[in-house]
């Protein structure tokens, strides 16, 4: 007991290490949560006109290069990713590097949440679209009012899934000189010599987060499901 | 019974692909006749019904409503469909949205009526339908009759000119038809032009004021139901006739 006590104080408490953790826990909120908004806001734009090219054969142009997008996303490794648009796209400016990583993420994450949407328009009853388009509602009305609320019921599941991963692969922006979650216990790690107490912090609060999210996400699918029996 | 004519449909055509479904149907519709489409499956029912409200292109051919070509290009599809109600067989009822926000999407988002406007006429359309009390259920809680009576005043919200029916009771337990042709049967008495695919011969004799028989994409035979059916000339419709009565 006194052991634990006594490397507890050398990790968190001597020279305030504990702020590595602090620094490290607010960075990775950051960059994960500006990153699904990213992500997003990429993803339904994606879906939207990747469907809309399926079903109405316009938009061929935008449909090209959201493919090229996907392929290239999914393609590579997101650590590439994330050291590319480091070291090559923003070489030359200065810019923060939680910027960098919300860019990185928020591409990446894009690329996973526009075929999860689109997976989900396609689980959409045609019946629906077609009822919706013989009461003169147009393509743009139909798809926000009747096809998009449905298809994002039908997803949230996959979506809360995908934010997960999200959330655990911000552990690389390390690897920018980013101190993140993992790279603040790494820190300490390094200073103390002691890898027990940092890392298993570093997973505990990770484990916790995670937890919250999945409740929140199942949460608002109980909500979402109410009109169903 | 003779009224202005709603509906022209000349030469219409449509191919899926090399497929002919459709091939050349031409006839009137005027307003306040009740159409039963009856047909062997296949025959291209479903097509021609979707075909006078454009849910299919068709290939060839031209549709007039109330005075206006919508198969020529440049026709805003939607201002049409406004006027020309749809029932399916499924139902489609919006599955995301309670009964009453079913009736009056289309009215408030299209700017027909505002939302108070829109809730009070879903209410009488509700009474009318004989489920007053549904206004607050979402449509899976719902049996097929109820579902598809819901549909009806859907489509009667747009104050529709006409009326196109799917197969409106296929999808239907038994019990549950004579519910949804009890009201079509008062729409009809109440004026509505109303054009029914349908496989219930019972609706096609009582109700309708014109019978039409569609096979291998053309209208074999077409007339006032009694004739239609004592008196049938087409080979074709006595053959379908003899295994459906
Ligand atoms: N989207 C489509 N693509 C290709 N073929 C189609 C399509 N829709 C219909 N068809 C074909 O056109 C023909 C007519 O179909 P339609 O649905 O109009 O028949 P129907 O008379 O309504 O039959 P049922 O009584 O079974 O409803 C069928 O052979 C069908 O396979
Ligand atoms: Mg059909």
């Amino acid at each position: 007991m006194q052991n634990f006590i006594n490397e507890f104080t050398l990790n968190f408490i001597d020279d305030n290490r504990y702020q590595y953790i602090i620094e490290g826990f607010i960075n990775t909120l950051i960059i994960s949560l500006f990153a699904v908004l990213v992500g997003i806001a990429i993803g339904f734009l994606v879906a939207i006109i990747r469907s809309s090219h399926d079903k109405t054969g316009h938009m061929k142009a935008g449909n090209f290069l959201c493919r090229i997008y996907l392929t290239v996303m999914r393609g590579t490794p997101t650590m590439i990713q994330l050291l590319i648009i480091y070291y090559v796209i923003f070489a030359t400016v200065n810019i923060p590097k939680v910027f960098v990583a919300v860019v990185a993420f928020g591409l990446n994450s894009g690329a996973y949440v526009a075929e999860i949407v689109r997976s989900g328009i396609m689980s959409v009853d045609e019946g629906q679209f077609e009822a919706g388009r013989s009461l003169g509602l147009n393509y743009r009305q139909t798809m926000q009012f009747i096809i998009m609320p449905q298809a994002f019921k039908n997803v949230l599941p996959a979506l809360g899934n995908e934010f997960i991963v999200l959330l655990k692969e911000t552990s690389i922006s390390g690897y920018i000189g980013l101190t993140d979650l993992t790279h603040g216990g790494d820190i300490i790690r390094g200073i103390t010599f002691s890898a027990f107490m940092p890392l298993i912090a570093v997973a505990l609060i990770y484990l916790l987060l995670v937890t919250g999210l999945s409740w929140c996400v199942s949460k608002l699918e109980r909500r979402l499901r109410v009109n169903e029996r | 019974m003779s009224g202005n004519v709603l509906l022209e449909v000349k030469e219409l055509r449509k191919d899926f692909g090399d497929h002919s479904v459709l091939k050349g149907i031409s006839t009137q519709i005027s307003q306040g006749e009740v159409v039963a489409i009856i047909g062997p499956s296949g025959c291209g029912k479903s097509t021609f019904l979707r075909s006078l409200n454009l849910l299919e292109t068709p290939t060839g051919g031209s549709v007039v409503f109330e005075g206006n070509e919508i198969t020529a290009p440049g026709t805003d599809v939607n201002k049409i469909r406004q006027k020309i109600g749809m029932v399916f067989q499924q139902f489609n009822l919006f599955a995301n949205l309670t009964i009453q926000d079913n009736i009056t999407l289309a009215p408030v988002k299209l700017g027909l009526m505002d939302k108070e406007e829109a809730q009070k006429r879903a209410k009488e359309l509700l009474e009318r339908v004989g489920l007053p009390d549904k206004a607050d259920a979402y449509p899976a809680m719902l049996s097929g009759g109820q579902k598809q009576r819901i549909a009806i005043a859907r489509s009667l919200a747009m104050n529709p000119d006409v009326m196109l029916f799917d197969e409106p009771t296929s999808a239907l337990d038994p019990e549950m038809v004579g519910e949804v042709l009890g009201l079509m049967k008062e729409l009809a008495a109440d004026g509505m032009t109303m054009v029914v695919v349908t496989h219930e011969m019972g609706f096609a004799r009582e109700v309708a004021t014109r019978v039409m028989f569609i096979d291998e994409g053309v209208i074999c035979e077409e007339n006032a139901p009694q004739e239609f059916f004592q008196n049938p000339k087409n080979q074709r419709l006595k053959d379908f006739l003899s295994k459906v009565l």
